[in-house]
């Protein structure tokens, strides 16, 4: 299911044997992963799975207790210019600083960056109807997402980690946001990773995708491929067992009565077999959604 | 509310009770057996407990909650949601504060004050009212104006007025006895500046509780609708990230002490213009006094600004990195050193508000035969522009700019419990410099060892410093923290500084006939410019952006 190692000059990003402790608590527990140049990767799973502990590590704010974390080959926390130059990052927390106004916070960024590129960012500004003159606390929620993704992107980063970008926003400022990212994976060489639990977007735009659950990777692959080797099916009994039936290979079995609903890791023929084993047919099956692969696996054990 | 109230300040609560019973024991000290200057220390230490202790019960008390998304103090939000009417919430802060406040005021009162001469008790009733006043007008435009540019000012306004009010029984007894007469009149005043409180609050919580202070403010509506100020507001672009970074810092905290600065000013400024204008005759405060006011005062206050200036962001309530400036493509010694020349920036300010303070102070209190042209005439002496003044001057601006830096080494950490360790050290290191002054004075014997010793003593804690120093610049170089250039920036300018207050401190003994005093005074200036506070400061950045 993984796809396969890039070499290390192909390699944007290169986590390995990632781990890292909150105290007692588990954050992130041998995570390995790689990303390619011009992929677009969804980092998905529940509240708490780590997914923001691991875009940190990226971004150098946290550093490895175990393992090693490269971005363009280089280690973010030694060498954070090196990194965060090449790096446009949008926060979950919206941290911006609510006493500028935004043509100030875009002046300030537009500092850091000799590659901000200003006639980009006047059409981003327009795209995104902001006003300069207004003061970034005075702005809604998805004013400061925007506002967040303009400064993120004006310099056109080569990669490019969105923290849940569309946390707490509204159908149509959601829309904007991924009609953005949409753009910039259009781009050639671009490289975005976001984290999301919302699927639909995840499916939507991202190639690769990385579950993480109890700071583990869970799964690791082309979006396709991670739905191609799930089967949502339903198994029918001829007489209705006592209790919820035990599908070797399902990491979740919903129902009652004669019909249960199964999430199958395996293919079809595996999930044939093991329907047989129990005593059941398969009535119906489908490709599931991430959606419910997450839902499935995060109800299963890790 | 009242066990919200009660609940969230309990603490505060024992902080006041420990800070009267610490006061109470020092006074009890100075009058059982203190010699007198001994006395006169305990005393001001005593001064120093009540107005940090008082000032915390008032803001405690103010009952005002930091809103995030607003960058800014205001009633609690969530209050206004509770079915409870508005002067309900109006009042129960105000009354509940207003008691507390004139109950500990009363307290200090019988225990503390009375046994302190710097301050004057003998019209209780007038002082706590004015408190109380003070108080209310606080939490009354705090609560009201949440969105108002010229909050800061009417805040200060406000300040300034009850300050005076509070001057006022002494100044009338001092200057004009006629004025006593018309005490009733002067009361009413009072009365009615502290009634009028409550209705200003009321009106504001209301219009903020019907939401009328959402948005931008009718102000700042006006000024974007004009295109002429908006295209000049349009500034050009920063030449580079130190200057943006040193931009944010300025904005944030920079102007800071310049304006509490320029605020003394004011405050003594219309002092002057009173004593000037109306009793030129009379025993009017030296213009040693205002001198004293408008250069210590800057000194006091970077001392204790000073560890809060580690901080990205004075008001947020963290110490850590905010991330939309960790995420920034900048050394760690970047960073630093756009806050070293931001103080360094704010403190040039402050010494210059402060002399043009004192120049204007003086003139108008007609006392401008001070300046003359060979120089500035003093108590000591005629003293140099260029040779006296100059020099003084630039020293201020250093010790004030240490002062502000004073807890960079730790604050940077962006770990409290590092940063409080550190404030306690240095004040820890503070006390034991004047316990030892004080031994020296007191014993013999022991001032002729310490003097025997002290240049050895002296030579090997600058090499402490200096190795201190040199392994924290090695380690942030490995760790990529610090680059050559901040290193040779921080070091040269520890030299250059050094070398200046040796050079100087060589003429003053020259001229006071005492050269065997400046090998002390130029060691003991290499020790107490910041160097391994600084040399540390990247890696404890460091420390605190990379987690």
């Amino acid at each position: 299911m993984k796809f396969p190692s890039p070499s290390s000059a192909e390699a944007v990003i290169a986590v390995s044997g990632l781990s890292r402790h909150f105290g007692a608590k588990a954050a992130l527990n041998d995570v390995s992963m790689f990303v390619s140049r011009g992929s677009v990767l969804g980092l998905v799973g529940e509240n708490g799975a780590g997914k923001t502990t691991l875009i940190k590590h990226l971004l150098g704010s946290l550093m490895a207790q175990a393992g090693s974390v490269r971005v363009f080959g280089l280690d973010p926390v030694l060498d954070p210019v090196g990194v965060l130059g090449r790096v446009g990052y949008l926060s979950e927390r919206r941290d911006l600083p609510g006493w500028m106004r935004v043509d100030e916070f875009m002046r300030y960024t537009q500092a850091f960056y000799p590659g901000w590129d200003e006639h980009y960012a006047d059409q981003l500004l327009e795209q995104f109807q902001l006003d300069p003159a207004q003061k970034i606390k005075t702005l809604s929620q998805g004013q400061q997402a925007k506002i967040g993704l303009l400064t993120s992107l004006a310099y056109r980063p080569e990669l490019l980690i969105l923290d849940e970008p569309s946390s707490g926003l509204d159908p149509v400022v959601r829309r904007d946001i991924l009609e953005a990212i949409i753009r910039i994976v259009a781009e050639e060489g671009r490289t975005v990773l976001f984290s999301s639990h919302l699927l639909d977007e995840v499916e939507r735009v991202a190639d690769h995708v990385v579950m993480l659950q109890h700071g583990r990777v869970v799964l690791n692959g082309r979006t396709e491929e991670v739905r191609g080797e799930h089967i949502l099916a339903v198994l029918a009994f001829a007489e209705p067992p006592a209790k919820a039936p035990v599908v070797a290979g399902a990491h979740a079995v919903t129902g009652f009565g004669s019909e249960w609903r199964v999430l199958f890791g395996g293919s079809h023929l595996e999930l044939e077999t093991a329907a047989a084993l129990i005593g059941a047919r398969v009535v119906e099956e489908r490709t599931p959604t991430l959606d419910e692969i997450l839902v499935a696996r995060a109800g299963g054990k890790s | 509310m009242l066990w919200e109230i009660w609940g969230r300040h309990k603490v505060s609560f024992l902080w006041q009770g420990v800070a009267l019973a610490a006061s109470a024991f020092l006074v009890y000290w100075k009058t059982h057996g203190a010699s007198e200057s001994f006395g006169d220390l305990l005393g001001v230490a005593s001064l120093c407990c009540f107005l940090g202790a008082y000032l915390h019960l008032m803001v405690c008390f103010s009952y005002m909650e930091f809103d995030a998304r607003r960058v800014q103090l205001g009633f609690p939000g969530r209050l206004l949601l509770k079915p409870v009417s508005t002067a309900r919430l109006v009042l129960v802060p105000m009354v509940f504060g207003g008691a507390v406040v004139v109950t500990i005021f009363a307290l200090w009162t019988g225990l503390v004050l009375p046994h302190l001469s710097a301050i004057n008790v003998s019209n209780l009733l007038w002082i706590s009212t004015v408190l109380l006043s003070l108080f209310w007008w606080m939490q009354a435009l705090e609560w009201s104006l949440p969105l108002l540019k010229v909050r800061s000012v009417v805040l200060l306004m406000v300040v300034v007025i009850h300050f005076l009010m509070l001057l006022l029984p002494g100044l009338v007894m001092t200057f004009a006895p006629v004025w006593t007469c018309q005490s009733g009149w002067l009361w009413g005043i009072l009365y009615a500046l502290l009634m009028s409180a409550l209705p200003v609050a009321w009106i504001g919580l209301k219009l903020m509780r019907q939401g009328r202070w959402e948005g931008p403010s009718r102000i700042s509506m006006l000024w974007s609708c004009l295109p002429t100020v908006r295209a000049r507001g349009t500034r050009k672009r920063f030449g580079s990230a130190f200057r943006a970074q040193f931009w944010l810092e300025w904005q944030r905290q920079g102007w800071l002490l310049p304006g509490f600065t320029a605020a003394m000013a004011l405050l003594v400024i219309p002092s002057a213009i009173f004593v000037g204008a109306k009793w030129t005759n009379v025993d009017a405060p030296p213009p040693e006094g205002i001198l004293a006011v408008l250069l210590s005062g800057p000194l006091l206050l970077s001392g204790m600004m000073g560890p809060a200036l580690a901080k990205f962001d004075l008001l947020g309530s963290t110490r850590e990195l905010p991330v939309y400036i960790s995420v920034r493509p900048m050394t760690n010694g970047g960073f630093v050193m756009a806050k070293l020349a931001m103080a360094l920036a704010s403190s040039a300010l402050t010494l210059l508000i402060s002399v043009a303070g004192i120049c204007l102070c003086l003139v108008i209190a007609g006392k401008w035969t001070v300046f003359s042209k060979a120089g500035l005439v003093t108590p000591l002496g005629r003293v140099s522009y260029l040779n006296g003044c100059l020099p003084v001057l630039l020293l201020l601006v250093i010790m004030v700019w240490k002062n502000l830096m004073a807890g960079i080494g730790t604050g940077l950490t962006g770990r409290p419990w590092i940063a409080n360790l550190g404030t306690a050290w240095r004040g820890a290191a503070g006390m034991g410099l004047i316990a030892l002054v004080m031994a020296v004075n007191l014993y013999e014997d022991f001032r002729e060892t310490l003097l025997h010793w002290l240049t050895g003593i002296l030579i090997v804690c600058l090499a402490a410093k200096i190795a201190v120093s040199i392994a924290a610049f090695v380690w942030g170089m490995r760790r990529n923290a610090i680059t050559a250039r901040v290193i040779s920036w921080i070091a040269g300018g520890w030299l250059v500084c050094g070398l200046f207050v040796a050079g100087y401190a060589d003429h003053v003994c020259r001229a006071l006939n005492r050269p065997d005093l400046w090998i002390w005074i130029a060691l003991g200036g290499f020790l107490i410019l910041p160097l391994a506070d600084l040399a540390i400061a990247p890696l404890a950045l460091a420390w605190n952006r990379h987690r």
